[in-house]
């Protein structure tokens, strides 16, 4: 191999990036699914000072940037605490909560986008306040938020980019490595920006037809 | 004068227009008429030429309105009010009567605000120059909108039902001044359904059906057994006035 | 360790050099980002389809790849072809072109919104194409984009703490700087996420109040 030149392994490289972006992506987006979703219900029960809290914590997040986030955990932290934290365990804290700030915001609005009629009328029925999310919110809330999701999913997936910078061998990173080899930033960064422009689609695509799936599952489909 | 022959216009397969052969000479005051959907409000858009006309042809003042550069100079021919006024919103009534004037005929801006205010005081209106087209009630903004076209001194006035969003009390108001242009010598093609208030001020009328033009007469003799002889004509008579 | 703010006191003048560095490059940026937004939106609102599809394409590409890769793509490709720039032009120009790819977006459906009606009563009274883009569909349209260009132009705020990764000492970089040199990355990072907060959230109030500016006439029934 001489240096400078592209090899067949490059690919390899590339595809084990894309790879370790994919997988930070999906499970910090289901980390903050989680997360988010919890805030949410904190929320609805107007938890006294958690709520606030949480409110707040999102907004922080919500409104600063993801690079400071990173650098604060990866580094702020373990200077802190006095703990170790590798570049993974602080990529995947940074953006699970990233992403359960911009999650929790969806699920407020998605919950309050449900007729405040229908909460009362569930409660003359006598169902509990639990029973009403479970039942009477959650089915349409879900419904509601699964666009704004999208949206969030496909802007979440390129914000996994800014992980290389603290050292994770994701897509980006091994696109800065091969650039420092190669010395050809065209074709190594209009590659990598393409991996993740249909990484980007797919997510898009999934989420239309999940969309599509969950509407015609609501819709009136006649007797 | 506009002139009108063999116009067609279908928007897909529904033919709205079809075959429609009409004069608007100076000076006179016609008003279309026809229940809804007998392509009145279409004649109009093909007059000023917001909508292409498949086949026929339209002049006015012997500038066809299908040809780009003609249609310009028959734009500053005529001047349009609209069913929802479409005044626009980011402009004060002042404004949005000066507008044109300064573009399109370059009149010095002081001029044209000094002649936009006196239009408004015509029509009642001087005390709401100012005023944004949100602050109007729907017949001040209707008032703003015939101001607006008079003030490209148009030889012809298209009036594209001006009232059918107003309720009676703003009719009355936007009629009054039309009556007054009427009186004026203002030549108008007024598109409505306000049977009695065109049997007042208009020279002519032409009645439209299923696109097609089944009468075109004077007014007195549109409204006497003439007209009544002509069995649509009498049946949309009688509806009409029942409601 | 005890959390101690005082450390920072004495960084504080050259944080604010970085802080004066990121201001200018945002406000260069959002002016990039409005002249490339104004140009693409009209050119995918106008009535020639190549200009549609190439505008569309542009859009796309820049809404769907890293912001950091786009960035790498410009500081590492732009020298290769004989391109010399600084960090600093090369982090504005990326800035502004990705920038523009959402400011067309918003300004695209705004003039999609305006009724109809409105711009057939120009066209009728003889205005030139032109003057009816100038005089009518961008004051409406800008006036009904105050709000989500505002968000545009805070994400543009958020993202170019990116910049320092191609060694433009902008907030970020001198924060990264004052990290290193007093060992309180934790203090560092957390003070330069409440600063971005609260800067953000400054910018927000001052779109509402530009907002209400411009739009103080348009309410119905405000006299």
């Amino acid at each position: 191999m001489r240096y400078g030149d592209f090899t067949p392994y490059d690919l390899v490289l590339l595809l084990q990036g894309l790879g370790v972006s994919l997988a930070l992506f999906v499970s910090t987006t289901l980390i903050g699914l989680v997360i988010g979703t919890l805030w949410a219900v904190i929320r609805f029960y107007r938890v006294p000072v958690l709520a606030q809290l949480v409110a707040f914590v999102a907004e922080l997040l919500k409104n600063s940037p993801v690079l400071v986030q990173l650098f604060l955990v990866f580094f702020g932290l373990p200077a802190f605490l006095k703990i170790n934290v590798t570049p993974t365990q602080a990529a995947i804290i940074t953006l699970s909560g990233n992403s359960a700030a911009f999650i929790y915001v969806i699920a407020v609005s998605a919950i309050e986008s449900v007729g405040r009629d229908q909460l009362e009328a569930a409660r003359v029925f006598g169902l509990s306040r639990w029973q009403i999310l479970r039942r009477v919110i959650a089915p349409q809330a879900a419904a509601f938020a699964i666009g704004p999701l999208t949206g969030l999913l496909v802007n979440q997936l390129q914000v996994t980019s800014l992980i290389s910078v603290i050292g994770v061998m994701d897509l980006t990173k091994v696109g800065n490595i091969l650039n420092l080899r190669t010395l050809k930033p065209f074709l190594v960064w209009t590659a990598v920006g393409a991996l993740y422009y249909i990484a980007a689609k797919l997510v898009a695509h999934a989420g239309a037809r999940f969309e599509k799936r969950l509407r015609a599952h609501t819709a009136w489909k006649g007797l | 004068m506009i002139s009108i022959t063999g116009l067609r216009k279908s928007f897909g397969a529904t033919t709205v227009l079809n075959g429609i052969d009409l004069e608007i000479r100076k000076g006179e005051v016609v008003s279309v008429l026809g229940s809804s959907g007998s392509g009145k409000s279409t004649l109009i858009r093909c007059i000023n030429g917001l909508e292409k006309v498949d086949a026929g042809r339209i002049t006015v003042d012997d500038f066809d309105v299908s040809k780009p550069r003609e249609l310009a100079e028959a734009r500053k021919r005529s001047g349009t009010v609209f069913q929802l006024f479409n005044l626009y919103p980011h402009m004060t009534a002042a404004q949005n009567i000066a507008l044109a004037p300064v573009e399109v005929l370059k009149v010095p801006r002081k001029e044209a605000e000094a002649e936009a205010r006196r239009l408004l005081q015509q029509v009642g209106l001087s005390e709401r120059a100012d005023a944004y087209p949100a602050q109007l009630s729907g017949g001040q903004r209707q008032r703003v909108g015939i101001c607006r076209a008079l003030a490209m001194k148009p030889s012809y006035l298209l009036l594209d039902e001006v009232t059918s969003a107003l309720d009676p009390e703003m009719t009355a108001e936007v009629l009054s001044i039309l009556a007054n242009l009427a009186k004026g010598g203002t030549t108008m093609v007024f598109v409505t359904h306000e049977i009695e208030f065109a049997r007042s001020i208009s020279t002519r009328i032409a009645f439209l059906d299923k696109g097609l033009m089944i009468a075109d007469l004077p007014t007195e003799e549109f409204f006497s057994e003439k007209g009544m002889a002509l069995p649509r004509v009498a049946q949309f008579l009688s509806k009409m006035r029942k409601d | 360790m005890k959390f101690d703010l005082s450390i920072i006191a004495k960084h504080i003048p050259f944080l604010l050099e970085g802080a004066w560095l990121t201001f200018q490059a945002c406000l260069l940026a959002i002016i990039g980002s409005l002249v490339f937004g104004l140009l693409v939106a009209a050119a995918r609102t106008s009535a020639s389809p190549l200009l549609n599809r190439l505008s569309a394409i542009y859009v796309d590409i820049f809404r769907n790849i890293p912001f950091i890769v786009q960035l790498f793509f410009f500081y590492f490709g732009l020298p290769e072809i004989g391109i010399y720039i600084d960090a600093f032009t090369t982090g504005v120009i990326a800035m502004s072109v990705a920038g523009g790819a959402f400011t067309s977006d918003v300004v695209r459906s705004g003039i999609l919104a305006i009724d109809p009606g409105i711009i057939e009563a120009a066209q009728v009274s003889g205005l030139k194409k032109s003057t009816i883009f100038r005089k009518i569909v961008m004051p409406i349209a800008l006036r009904a984009s105050v709000r989500p260009l505002g968000s545009v132009f805070i994400n543009l705020i958020l993202t170019s703490s990116i910049l320092s990764t191609i060694t433009l000492n902008e907030l970020t970089g001198s924060a990264k700087i004052v990290a290193s040199q007093t060992f309180r990355p934790f203090e560092v990072y957390f003070v330069l996420l409440v600063a971005y907060a609260a800067l953000t959230w400054f910018v927000s109030i001052l779109i509402g109040m530009l907002h209400r500016h411009l739009n103080r006439n348009q309410a119905e029934g405000a006299v």
